[in-house]
């Protein structure tokens, strides 16, 4: 966030009034302007080379290791690893060395690949040719020789390279910023007079690198930026880093541990001095200190030993975690980009995984956001109607890329229009026809899907807008073809199958804010045109003439039953009022600072004054099963909002129609117009009193929100009305209303804000996401303006449409289809997190099994930190004896089986808010480490306290001790895991078997020879010495034994008196299918005690 | 706002293209791995699965449990081999500063180590600028009480029990971890240039008068050499053999233990012990695994009832519930 806040100051910097100098002049092909125009100042500007890559081959290991050492756990590590190389510790540098060395370089080669990767895209864009122009002729060179001001392949009027050759000119623009959508500059072309055309250059004119040509073979062009400053490179880099909630989570408990790890060396160092205050203790005859150690300050000494301390336990911070959650998450996220329900057979597009973080956030998704075009709905329009003056046209069934036979021909509804009506008829087929952006391709070269089929000549409509695709082919239907644009011409074939030819004059695009376009056309008989066409509610207010009210009515009927409306308005100009029209917008167009604000003045002053000519309709169709994905999604417990930037009653039929609100929903209107009749407050309190007072008596039961007798709400919300509460109030007298209204739309199950402001998305995502639960939310949405939103979420979701790929590229994870979202969480997100948390909290667990008895054993070794455990068990335990087995089950758990969660969405609930990596669970797991470690030690200490356990009489020594509380304790942790697994693969009957039979094999060999590079022979022949031993063997079953038990035990009993619902269910599928839709109804979310249960059952009776 | 886009994109660019050839490649495979359908075994933990594990944990284990106990409570009859120990106590053989205080080349015959020991030996390292063979304070500090055993019978003097020095140390210790510096000249050769320890009476090459359990290969030095895990230990010292199976080993009758006294344990408040034991097939005598076997084989035996009655109840209960919704 705070990048974003920087580059906001900087292009404020950048923008300012003053700072002149950050535009850049550019002169096309190194020619000077002409003398006294301007001044020549030679700028320097990189060369096209684009750069991806983090390292190169030189840099990559320094670089490298100073990022992986930034990050707290890493750098953790090495500061262990440099006091044990410093101070004499009780483990060699090896036991941290080795697996700090194990995880920086599985980081770095995960990281290198990624970069070789980035280095070989790098590599082909850098060396695909391009043509420029030297000297009048084209060469050909490599892309990434290309420098700024080399004239490459719009000015009309130039064909040839020696045209282009022959244009002297300057380009101004800004400075490289990041905006894709945005571009101010201005074009100076000097012919031989001494008075140059200025022209103004806007996004309209600019090419984004990577672009690629569609209607044309070849355009010229004039390279402004290049290489690195290109805005698609400057966008490149900064990526928005969100944080998992089970990361959180994670970095607290690690906190924890670091706790009590910093508590445990601090008793130990404590007692070792109390211990050791008789000097009969501290240095008894048989263990006397070497003199410099004798001399050493008491203090260092106490430092010292605390460090020791630090260093012996300090596997309780388990290093491989990162490791392995990277790897689980970069390895695990394959499975969506796998999946094969997800990959959309109609746009041959699968799932994307832009950012393998937020797997699991997955699963834990509490509110949505959607967007409603083209997310919720197809995006794909239908021409539906039109209605000229109050008559309503019905064109045959059409759809847009299909062919339906039959249709060509009106259907009256209305009386028949007389012969005044009839010219304002042909005038808005004309208005239609001729005020939009539609580019036209000719069949022969298809690169679009949409075809527009016409008896004569087909061509293909392609446009940013779907809208204006379906408008402009409904229109066909009813006899005006617009067929194409040429040398500013557009033409159209009339009814009479005559081609018109409009002059294009102007063209003032759409916009959000506006929410309205014009054209400004002439006539071949030279009258001058202005066609408008924009939302009820922007065009309404600008007309003076026509008949409103018909209009509106019908408008407001469309929009009711979920059409999406536009309306068509048209102005007569006369030559003057043109030309003032002309200076104004050029004016303002050549502006290189506050050009956006100019222009909106500007269309502001030429729309008004308009003549209502009548309206359209247009109907989006629901994407398939979107009712049912909205459906699951709602009995997962998650909150769906959709937000739109439709009108209310269009965006209310749609959320009727995909289920969203119910028959049964009451809606509560939070609108303008309610607003204009009640003050703001009046309306908030009266609504929040309507929710309350029904939630109330039903607050323990409400989060089920299924039961059928529950009244449910669904508020609608429109923009102005969100920002009237978002506004801070001045006296702040009594708070402020953000936090009403959050009480109501908590009490509410659907939300539909309408009429929404791209920003405005991200602002309600914000406050929802502020709010004091802090619930988890998701953003879904497919076109540029959804970005904002996606981004602010915890979990950006694109969906790859037909607006373009900005929301998917921007996203956390991309889908083809808004249906696929209920895999996505409900299977997906589950499995991720019942995944990760068990992960996290096992490799807790499991290292509390280790250290702890590593902790009691200093009470029994006079707390001189001798450890417990040979170096080699110390180093390899968490990097290869116990590393797989949690891995493969991270990545292939399944605890139930992907249909029941797919069938049975109130599951999710189950997972809801955190609920495997609570405290309660924490503490749970945590206690069972220490449990565990308990008996590991103190079985093996009444085994050895005293007496003999080998059958020849012989003695074991300490490395015997340690090695027996090692085995069992691998066995226990391993077959620990073993119990949690609910999905047998091959894999991880492989893995887990694997890494026993490993431990054993090690075990051997490592104590079966004498290892020349070891200085030490300590554990020459234990561990067979041990296996040879009656007593051990018994001891290690029986600890394994009663270590597992009590795990056995709280599992056996909390499914059988305190059953979750996902329990219910695993029991269930084991016994036969029958029993479960019976089951569906009966599953409720988790209960906290048996008494719930029974409560809520008694309640359902 | 930050915005990302993938190079390859650019690559690509243009829009999402045209189903066809390309689409058909992208599709994902449809392998049981990659859609997560391995074929898989699915146990789930349940009151039905797991009780009959709890009685057969309580059926195996209480009766090896009382095997255990029964065999561990008759060692006290001295029968078969009697194993000789000298016990220490509050003595921290494995306090760090000791446990790593030793050379394991030296003592694997290293002539290098041997005349140059391990820093890890100081301050048992040098004395008067000679290296200590064996360095170190365990080996400075081993154990150097004699123990003699004697009958009191009839008779007018006591006859003393032979006692079995060697077959004390593991076998792979005594035969590979620990080797006398190489060499065909006399062990005393072997040694030159080094000086005892210097809590030692004798050098290393005089601890016995056999070669084959002398030096670095002596065996009381190298049970000594195995540092115990707990202040608390005990060290075999010698071994009783059985003559005749028909005498007992140690026939009934006053016994006189003759020790030489050298090492002190007062210092540390210790204490010593000499114990006398059989041992079995698990050992010597050890009451806790026996207790432990049995305690757990009840205890889950226990659970696996009290699992049984609420399975029983619970579905009952369940299936009334099933019922009425």
């Amino acid at each position: 966030m705070d990048c974003s806040r920087v580059r906001t100051l900087v292009r404020r910097y950048c923008a300012g009034e003053e700072n002149w100098v950050d535009s850049r002049t550019i002169y096309v092909g190194h020619k000077e302007p002409p003398p006294g125009a301007e001044a020549y100042i030679l700028q320097r500007h990189p060369d096209n080379r684009i750069v991806s890559s983090k390292y190169t081959f030189w840099n990559f290991i320094p670089k490298n290791l100073f990022e992986q050492f930034r990050r707290i756990a890493n750098f953790y590590f090495l500061i262990i690893f440099l006091v044990q190389l410093i101070i004499d510790t009780p483990t060699s540098p090896v036991t941290s060395g080795l697996p700090l060395f194990f995880v920086i370089t599985v980081t770095a080669i995960k990281q290198g690949y990624e970069d070789w990767l980035r280095h070989k895209a790098d590599n082909a864009m850098n060396q695909c040719p391009v043509h420029f122009i030297q000297h009048g002729k084209l060469v050909r060179k490599q892309s990434r020789k290309l420098r700024t001001h080399y004239a490459v392949q719009d000015t009309k009027g130039f064909h040839t390279e020696e045209d282009i050759d022959g244009l002297h000119a300057t380009i101004e623009c800004e400075q490289p910023q990041p905006d894709l959508y945005k571009f101010v500059g201005r074009i100076n072309v000097y012919n031989d007079r001494n008075d140059p055309v200025v022209r103004p250059l806007g996004s309209e004119n600019l090419l984004l690198r990577g672009a690629t040509l569609k209607n044309t073979e070849k355009i010229f062009g004039v390279a402004i930026y290049t290489g690195m400053e290109t805005k698609m490179a400057l966008n490149y880099q900064s990526k928005s880093q969100k944080r998992s909630a089970v990361e959180k989570s994670m970095n607290v408990f690690l906190i924890v541990y670091l706790c009590i790890l910093i508590s445990k060396a601090l008793i130990n160092t404590v007692l070792k001095y109390v211990w050791q205050s008789e000097p009969f203790r501290d240095e008894p005859w048989y263990n006397q200190k070497t003199e410099s150690e004798r001399q050493r300050n008491l203090f260092l000494r106490a430092f010292t030993d605390f460090l020791a301390f630090m260093v012996l336990f300090n596997y309780i911070i388990p290093v491989s975690m990162y490791v392995t959650v990277e790897m689980q998450k970069f390895l695990g996220s394959y499975f969506i980009t796998w999946d094969e329900e997800m990959f959309d057979e109609d746009t041959g597009e699968g799932p994307l995984v832009n950012t393998s973080d937020l797997n699991e956030e997955l699963g834990q998704v509490e509110y949505i956001f959607t967007d409603k075009t083209g997310t919720l709905t197809e995006n794909n329009m239908e021409f539906k109607e039109c209605c000229i003056e109050g008559h309503v046209y019905v064109p045959h069934a059409i759809c847009n890329g299909q062919v339906l036979p039959g249709a060509s021909g009106i259907d009256m509804i209305d009386s028949s229009p007389g012969t005044s009506a009839r010219e304002r008829e042909e005038l808005f087929f004309r208005a239609l026809c001729l005020c939009h952006t539609i580019q036209v391709k000719d069949d022969d070269d298809v690169d679009g899907p949409r075809k527009s089929p016409d008896s004569g000549k087909s061509c293909t409509y392609i446009s940013s807008s779907p809208d204006e695709v379906a408008l402009v082919e409904g229109i066909q239907r009813l006899g005006f073809t617009y067929l194409r644009l040429k040398d500013n011409y557009m033409e159209i074939l009339n009814r009479e199958n005559d081609v018109e030819r409009f002059e294009l004059l102007e063209i003032l695009s759409f916009d959000s804010v506006r929410r309205r376009m014009s054209v400004i056309v002439k006539s071949a008989t030279g009258e001058i045109y202005l066609f408008c066409k924009g939302a009820d509610s922007s065009i309404f207010p600008r007309v003076i003439e026509g008949k409103v009210d018909q209009i509106r009515a019908r408008v407001e009927r469309n929009a009711v039953e979920g059409l999406r409306t536009l309306c068509v308005a048209y102005k007569r100009l006369n030559p003057e009022e043109y030309e003032g029209i002309c200076t104004l917008l050029q004016a303002a167009k050549v502006a290189l600072q506050d050009r956006e604000k100019k222009l909106a003045e500007a269309y502001e002053q030429i729309e008004k004054d308009l003549v209502l000519l009548g309206a359209t309709a247009v109907e989006d169709r629901l994407q398939e099963k979107a009712a049912d994905t909205i459906e699951a999604l709602q009995k997962a417990g998650i909150k769906v909002w959709v937000l739109t930037g439709d009108k209310m009653e269009t965006a209310a039929a749609t959320c009727y129609a995909c289920k969203l609100f119910r028959r049964n929903t009451q809606l509560l209107e939070l609108t303008t117009k309610k607003i204009e009749e009640q003050s703001l407050h009046d309306v908030l309190f009266e609504l929040s009193k309507t929710v309350l007072r029904h939630s109330g008596s039903l607050t323990r039961d409400n989060f089920s929100g299924l039961s059928a007798d529950m009244q449910d709400y669904g508020l609608i919300i429109d923009g102005a009305a969100l920002s009237l509460i978002m506004k801070p109030r001045e006296d702040g007298s009594c708070g402020n209303y953000r936090e009403l209204f959050l009480e109501i739309c908590r009490n509410c199950s659907a939300v539909l804000c309408c009429r929404m402001a791209p920003l405005q998305k991200a602002q309600i995502v914000k406050l929802i996401k502020l709010s004091k639960e802090h619930p988890i939310t998701l953003a879904i949405g497919d076109g540029a303006n959804d970005v904002s939103m996606i981004l602010e979420a915890h979990v950006g979701i694109g969906v790859i449409g037909k607006e373009g790929r900005q929301a998917a590229r921007n996203s956390d994870y991309a889908v083809p289809k808004f249906k696929h979202l209920k895999k996505m969480l409900l299977v997906h997100g589950h499995f991720y997190y019942i995944r990760i948390s068990e992960l996290v909290q096992y490799f807790f667990y499991k290292n509390v099994c280790f250290i702890f008895p590593q902790f009691l054993y200093q009470f029994f070794c006079g707390f001189s930190q001798q450890t417990l455990y040979d170096t080699a068990y110390l180093t390899l335990y968490n990097i290869s004896f116990t590393s797989l087995p949690i891995l493969l089950y991270s990545l292939m758990e399944q605890h139930v089986s992907i249909d029941t969660l797919r069938r049975d969405p109130s599951l999710y609930r189950d997972i809801a808010k955190n609920a495997l990596l609570r405290w309660r669970v924490f503490i749970y797991w945590t206690f069972l480490g220490v449990f565990d470690a308990l008996v590991f030690f103190f079985g093996a200490y009444f085994m050895f306290e005293n007496t003999t356990v080998t059958s020849n009489g012989q003695i074991f020594g300490n490395w015997t001790f340690g090695t027996l509380v090692f085995t069992v304790m691998v066995f226990t942790v391993t077959l620990k895991l073993a119990l949690d697994t609910h999905y047998w693969t091959w894999i991880n009957h492989f893995v887990i078997w694997g890494s026993l039979l490993f431990y054993i094999v090690f075990s051997l060999l490592w104590g079966g020879i004498i290892w020349p590079f070891l200085n030490y022979q300590r554990m020459y022949y234990v561990f067979i010495q041990m296996l040879s031993s009656g007593p051990a063997w018994l001891v290690i079953i029986l600890l394994i034994t009663v270590s597992l038990l009590p795990d056995v035990l709280k599992k056996v009993l909390c499914r059988q008196l305190w059953p979750s619902a996902t329990e219910r269910v695993q029991s269930t599928c084991t016994c036969g299918h029958d029993h479960l839709p019976e089951l569906t109804l009966l599953a409720c979310p988790q209960s906290p005690s048996p008494w719930a249960t029974f409560q809520a059952r008694t309640q359902n009776r | 706002m930050a915005m990302n886009y993938n190079a390859k994109d650019e690559v690509d660019g243009g829009p999402p293209c045209a189903p066809g050839a390309t689409a058909k490649n992208r599709r994902p495979d449809n392998t049981a791995f990659k859609q997560q359908r391995l074929p898989a075994w699915q146990p789930i933990l349940t009151a039905g699965t797991v009780l009959p594990t709890f009685f057969i944990i309580g059926l195996i284990f209480i009766p090896i449990g009382i095997g255990i106990f029964v065999t561990s409570n008759n060692i006290r009859e001295i029968e078969g081999n009697v194993f000789m120990y000298y016990g220490l106590s509050n003595f921290y053989q494995n306090h760090r500063r000791y446990v790593k205080s030793r050379d394991d080349s030296q003592l694997n015959g290293d002539s290098g180590a041997l005349l140059n020991p391990s820093k890890e030996c100081e301050p048992y390292r040098r004395n008067e600028d000679k290296p200590i063979a064996p360095c170190g304070a365990i080996a400075n500090s081993m154990f150097n009480d004699t123990l003699e055993l004697f009958l009191v019978g009839n008779e007018s003097y006591p006859t003393p029990i032979p006692l079995k020095k060697k077959g004390i140390a593991w076998w792979t210790d005594k035969n590979v971890k620990f080797r006398n510096p190489p060499g065909d000249q006399s062990l005393e050769e072997r040694f030159k240039g080094t000086t005892n320890p210097v809590n030692w009476v004798k050098p290393v090459y005089m601890l016995d008068s056999e070669p084959d359990n002398n030096g670095f290969i002596n065996e009381d030095f190298i049970v000594w050499m195995r540092t115990a895990a707990l202040p608390t230990f005990r060290k075999l010292y010698r071994l009783i053999e059985r003559k005749s199976d028909l005498h007992p080993t140690l026939p009934a009758g006053r016994y006189y233990l003759n020790i030489t006294y050298n090492y002190p344990v007062h210092s540390f408040d210790g204490r010593k012990r000499m114990i006398l034991s059989t041992i079995s097939w698990m050992g010597g005598k050890n009451p806790f695994l026996g207790i432990a076997y049995i305690a757990i084989g009840s205890i889950s035996f226990l659970l696996g009832v009290v699992l049984l009655v609420i399975n029983h109840k619970y579905r009952n209960s369940s299936n009334t519930a099933d019922i009425t919704i």
